[in-house]
């Protein structure tokens, strides 16, 4: 193992950021140095939103249906046209038919875990999960590629998921959890962001005020140890993150304009979305949102129905409207998954159940051009038509969007060589 | 003029190929001889690095051609040279009859185009040696070349006197035949630091800056790694000034210090010492009259007394039954039970409580570890599946629940989803009780130690016949399948979650009634022939007819027959005197835990390459553990009694670079459940640090199930503790020390200064624990100089100085109301680095 991994300290920015910081460098030119420094020039896209359906959504009821597929397989709902000429989904997603030009259907998407964990983690990572070790997800990967702003935190997960483990990355970059989803109209309270009840920023200058005066226990052997100096380079961080009005605001939905917030529904999903391009704005790397509920074992069409694709319907098309609306859609890749497709058989109690063989999931944004469908499942949605996609693939595909090579190899902690992404390559027809 | 041409080429050759030093080597004796394939082809590949994972070692090799990485398949790398010859290039690797034209000749050499370029000189003595081998017919000589014996390394151990000074190792081995020879020429090296010291391809060690690290040489199956320092001062040797050694293991440390020139730091003050060794031997923060009682004392033996008292504090049981399910990977994630899903976290708790109960009767590890190894989940061989699955509803119940910590055994380990196959069994096995990372050994030789893809698979073989699932042969009238039904009678049919609400009332209402419930169990099983002759099979397949035989690591191999339990023979070896692994492993673990890192680093990583720091030490604390009979107390003493573990933070001129050597104490954030208990204990109201600090079982350190998020079945989305998480608390799950993080992050600042949990803390309660200020408040007491004491005491477990008690006068004054700013000194007392860290 080298000794450059070894060490935590050698390969954290900090380090260069202090011995920046010895030669003078300023809050705003580190600021400058941290925003342009990790970004790919070449990807178009900067930032990336996860849009995670957990449960497993049933393809063949949202975004590959099969009108021709036998009375067991076909279930109740029809298509309808969209506004790209040749793709049809589901009639109860009107508002992303209205706007399938923004966004690629990959169809035939295919694996063989067929268990909620182990899914979850395969399409969250992009490696098949092991036993020994765990992989991390893309948040964490994208929070070290990419870097964000010394004020702005580089991975929020709304409202935080489990599924969010940072593998063998480590804890360094786990994300911000909001702990709950945001209401409309009102400002989010984050964890360690915002200010405690009756809390000010005057009380938060005093406090750090303070906080210099009584931390000298260790003299001048502060500065040279690593450790020490790392917690205090982290330390000024978080005073910065607090302090941060472009941080308070990026969490405040009323901010909105209502052209933008107009495009989204009040529920905590479309919510959610919209706090997502809020955030992208703000410089946010990475940002994850989570609609569950996908599980439908029983009364498959009433859940979707009902409630679960007008509740998607509402937020994905907000989410590429507004983001193109502020001329993000360009700079920002979107990637939507559930963990798994569903049984094309209906079972006895009109639900379906997990089915990894046939899945679907969706792209937008990042110089991705929308309005195609890619790959093809067969007559009735139980597999991929021809070769399928892999979650390898498709992972591999997003990274490389944002300009990260799918195949950079990292250390795991026990000194193993490791790719990002280890059996993927990116999709050349996604990219184009 | 020619000459000065050809150096010039020459000079470019080198600087195209840093690997390929071959062109400067002088001509081995080996040379002139007759080739052997394992002791001179398939080494010379290895150190031409041809068998690398970037080359042919490549698990999907390189150009068509495949070797095993780091090269010890020999088998399966003749094979390759000599059988599949077509290589998609429709030419021969080796062709005995036209041996200068073998690829395994022109590739190297560049006379054919090659991606990996040129790796030795056309004519040199590395292209005769492939090409005579060739020639000879090019046999594989596995079988009849002999056992490897050892490595002979000269010189034992370098000390440089300067920068830039070098010196040649030379590598000689013995095979068991008795013969030997010097194979330094086709030895591979690396050094474990290029910043002290450097080594050429040929075994050239160059000094590069002072301090001290290894140069390890690798040939065969042997790994040795030679010692190479270079002082960092002038008080090295006769001119070492005396330094004071009360214990042994201050001998051993000063006799290393002694070479390098580094003297070590003065000894930590008293106040330093009680916080130091509290949070590290307890886990907890001494309370304010600990404080004030251990200041006053004037006993000159008062440091020995205080570390007996906190090792047999319950605190000390608890943090290291915690440290000890680290070890073992007790994730209530993991624990896997089919049936009754919604009690993961009783047994998560249950293994906790049952190796908590033996540190604090501080019996013998090896005692507690054959507890673990060796457990099946009946408590008695002729117990009956009704009798065992009543014993375990037993524990379960919430009113006056039978002991579990008093069974014998401790099933758990070995019922995780994790550990279900034999090869996984044999991962976290050497991980959790030898120390030892095999996992490199599933796919090919371990590139740092001597373990075999097939050494792995042997190991494993004591794994094969554990079982944990249902034993349905065993108890053919009441068994799983019987207890399942009759609880399925009583739930019904209906939607999923009613289902499984009424299951978990079911099981529940059974566990308060005393009925038994259904529950799998952790068993050996009798092999059914018709999969062992499957399974031989496979194995004749993958290994060309060798049959595996249970073999110890590195040891013998056993007849699995003459034991009922394959496990019993593993637990003899491991308590074998000559052991190489299991006393070391939990001796650098508890040497890890009392400073910033092992005698070997990674604490986990125990293999030939990576050595321990002092092997003298390791050596005599290994022997004394063994020699008291695994007393976990007597080793902990050993340490924390010594000058080395009491030294001061503050270097001097000779060991401020020092963090290898423990020449002074190297601070350490504090592990995330003692940091979080250290906040609630330094925030609680008078009266309440004791009793928070011995109800242990209810403490971050304690068992703490709550704190993983529980599996997925039941408990859905419920998610790990936040804090305990960013604080960077062991998930337990991929067998690895390092799940356990102690890497300072941006959420942890966040969390100390401005988290509601933390803030909470401070202002009004923490779980039932109330707030020292809310109880000012409510006393409407005004600040005093005694209580900013206080706000010392409990925060750096010392009284503030004479400045800062004068400052904080000031600013309480400051304050708009004076317990406000009573409670902001609190909160920036927190959030010192001096609270944060060990020091």
């Amino acid at each position: 193992m080298n000794r450059l991994h070894r060490d935590p300290f050698l390969r954290r920015d900090f380090l260069r950021v202090g011995s920046l910081a010895g030669i003078g460098l300023g809050l705003s030119e580190y600021l400058a140095l941290a925003e342009s420094g990790g970004v790919n020039s070449n990807a178009k896209a900067k930032a990336a939103i996860f849009v995670r359906l957990g449960g497993g959504p049933s393809h063949m009821d949202t975004f590959d249906l099969k009108p021709g597929a036998p009375d067991t397989h076909r279930g109740e709902f029809k298509e309808i046209a969209t506004n790209v000429p040749g793709i049809r989904i589901c009639e109860h997603l009107p508002k992303l038919a209205q706007c399938a030009d923004k966004y690629v259907i990959l169809r035939g998407v295919s694996h063989n875990l067929a268990a909620h964990e182990l899914g979850t983690q395969y399409l969250g990572t992009g490696n098949r999960p092991l036993p020994a070790l765990r992989y991390p997800n893309y948040g964490a990967v994208i929070s070290k590629e990419l870097k964000a702003a010394m004020e702005i935190p580089p991975f929020v997960s709304i409202p935080g998921e489990k599924e969010d483990a940072t593998g063998y990355l480590g804890v360094e970059f786990g994300p911000f959890e909001t702990g709950a989803t945001p209401q409309a109209g009102r400002s989010m309270e984050i964890r360690g962001l915002s200010l405690g009840k009756g809390i000010t920023l005057a009380d938060v200058d005093r406090r750090q005020d303070m906080l210099q005066r009584y931390d000298q226990a260790f003299g001048d052997f502060a500065q040279k140890d690593k450790l020490l100096a790392g917690m205090e380079q982290f330390s000024q961080r978080a005073y910065a993150m607090m302090r941060s009005e472009r941080t308070r605001d990026a969490f405040d939905l009323a901010r909105e304009s209502s052209s933008i917030s107009g495009l989204f529904g009040t529920e905590p999903f479309s919510q959610s979305c919209l706090l997502a391009t809020r955030l992208v704005e703000a410089g946010v790397r990475f940002v994850t949102v989570n609609l569950t509920g996908w599980d439908t074992h029983t009364d498959n069409f009433g859940q979707l129905k009902n409630r679960l694709l007008p509740t998607l319907d509402a937020g994905l098309s907000g989410l590429f409207l507004a983001l193109h609306e502020k001329g993000l859609l360009a700079s920002t890749s979107v990637f939507v998954t559930g963990e798994f497709g569903r049984t094309p058989i209906i079972n006895a109690r009109g639900g379906r159940d997990h089915w990894p063989r046939a899945m679907c999931c969706l792209f937008a944004g990042g110089g991705i051009a929308g309005g195609r469908v890619i790959g093809e499942s067969d007559a009735k949605g139980e597999g991929p038509k021809d070769k399928g996609i892999t979650p390898d693939d498709v992972a591999a595909t997003f990274y490389q969007s944002l300009g990260i090579d799918p195949h950079k190899e990292y250390q795991t902690p026990t000194g193993r060589p490791m790719q990002i992404v280890r059996n993927g390559t990116p999709i050349r027809e996604v990219l184009g | 003029m020619k000459p000065p041409l050809t150096a010039l080429k020459l000079l470019l050759l080198i600087g195209a190929m840093p690997v390929a030093g071959g062109v400067l080597a002088d001509e081995p004796a080996f040379a002139k001889g007759e080739p052997s394939f394992r002791r001179h082809v398939i080494p010379l590949l290895g150190r031409a690095g041809c068998s690398t994972r970037e080359c042919h070692g490549s698990f999907s090799g390189q150009g068509g051609f495949q070797l095993s990485l780091f090269g010890y398949d020999f088998d399966a790398d003749h094979k390759e040279l000599t059988q599949e010859t077509d290589g998609g290039e429709g030419e021969a690797r080796v062709n005995p009859v036209d041996a200068a034209n073998s690829l395994l000749v022109t590739k190297p050499t560049a006379q054919v185009k090659h991606k990996g370029k040129e790796r030795f000189k056309k004519d040199s003595w590395e292209h005769q040696l492939l090409q005579r081998w060739i020639a000879d017919g090019a046999k594989n000589d596995e079988a009849t070349s002999g056992e490897f014996d050892r490595l002979e390394v000269q010189p034992r151990e370098i000390v440089f006197k300067a920068r830039g000074e070098k010196t040649q190792i030379k590598v000689l081995v013995h095979w068991k035949g008795g013969e030997s020879e010097d194979v330094t020429q086709i030895t591979r090296f690396r050094t474990n630091d290029e910043s002290i010291a450097t080594i050429s391809e040929t075994g050239l060690v160059e000094c590069k800056n002072s301090g001290d690290t290894h140069v390890v040489a690798f040939y065969d199956n042997g790994v040795t790694p030679i010692p190479v320092m270079l002082p960092v001062s002038e008080l090295a040797g006769e001119k070492y000034p005396n330094v004071r050694t009360p214990t042994k293991v201050d001998e051993l440390i000063a006799a290393k210090l002694r070479k390098l020139g580094i003297v070590p730091s003065e000894l930590c003050s008293d106040a330093e010492f009680l916080r130091r060794a509290s949070l590290d031997v307890a886990g907890t923060l001494p309370t304010l009259d600990e404080v004030t009682k251990f200041l006053a004392d004037k006993a000159p033996d008062k440091r020995v007394k205080k570390i007996e008292e906190l090792l047999t504090s319950p605190g000390h049981a608890a943090w290291w039954a915690t440290k000890l399910c680290d070890f073992t990977g007790n994730s209530a994630k993991q624990i896997f039970n089919e049936s009754v899903t919604e009690l993961n976290g009783d047994f998560s708790r249950q293994w906790w409580e049952w190796i908590e109960r033996r540190i604090a009767n501080n019996e013998p590890y090896d005692k507690l570890a054959a507890g673990i190894i060796l457990a099946t989940s009946r408590s008695k061989p002729d117990q009956s599946y009704k009798d065992y699955a009543l014993e375990m509803a037993s524990y379960l119940r919430r009113e006056n629940p039978a002991d579990f910590a008093a069974r014998e055994t401790m099933p758990h380990y070995w019922a995780r989803k994790n550990v279900q196959k034999p090869e996984d069994r044999a991962l976290s096995f050497a991980h959790a009780f030898l120390g030892v990372r095999i996992e490199c050994a599933q796919c090919h030789k371990h590139p740092f130690d001597q373990w075999t893809k097939a050494d792995y698979e042997q190991f494993q073989q004591f794994f094969e016949p554990l079982r944990y699932d249902s034993n349905l042969r065993r108890d053919p009238v009441v068994n799983y399948v019987t207890a399942v039904k009759e609880v399925s009678k009583v739930v019904g049919t209906g939607k999923e979650m009613q289902m499984r609400e009424a299951q978990s009332a079911e099981i529940r209402r059974r566990i308060e009634a005393g009925e038994l419930i259904p529950i799998h169990e952790v068993y050996v099983t009798t092999r059914n022939p018709r999969n062992t002759i499957a399974r031989m099979m496979d194995n004749m397949r993958a290994y060309s007819g060798r049959v595996l035989t249970p073999k110890l690591l590195g040891g013998d191999q056993v007849l699995i027959k003459e034991y009922a339990d394959p496990r019993e023979p593993l637990m003899q070896w491991l308590r074998s005197k000559d052991n190489p692994f299991f006393a070391r492993a939990f001796v650098n673990r508890v040497w890890a835990a009392y400073f910033h890192r092992g005698l070997v680093e990674p604490a986990d990583d125990i293999n030939l390459a990576n050595p321990p720091v002092n092997a003298e030490l390791m050596d005599y604390l290994a022997g004394e553990f063994i020699a008291h009979g695994y007393d976990m107390r007597h080793l902990h003493r050993l340490i924390l009694t010594s000058d080395t573990y009491q030294r001061s933070w503050r270097p001097n001129a000779t060991n401020e670079l020092d963090e290898r050597n423990f020449s002074r104490f190297v601070m350490r954030r504090l592990p995330a459940e003692v940091l979080l208990d250290a906040m609630t204990m330094a925030t609680a109201a008078d009266g309440k640090q004791l009793p928070f600090a011995n109800d242990t079982k209810n403490r971050e350190i304690g068992p703490n199930v709550a704190a993983f998020g529980l599996a997925e079945a039941f408990a859905g989305k419920n998610m790990p503790d936040h804090a305990l998480t960013i604080f960077g608390k062991s998930a337990r799950e991929t067998n690895c020390d390092c799940e356990r993080a102690s890497v300072p992050t941006l959420l942890q600042s966040l969390y100390m200064r401005n988290d509601p949990e933390m803030l909470a803390r401070i202002e009004n309660q923490r779980g039932s624990t109330p707030a020292w200020i809310s109880e000012l408040r409510a006393a409407k007491q005004l600040p005093d100089d005694k209580m900013i004491t206080e706000t010392f005491l409990r925060t750096l477990s010392r009284p503030p100085t004479t400045e800062e008690l004068q400052k904080a006068r000031t600013d309480i004054d400051a304050a708009s109301d004076p317990i406000d700013g009573l409670r902001d000194l609190l909160w920036a007392l927190l959030n010192t680095r001096e609270f944060t860290v060990n020091h």
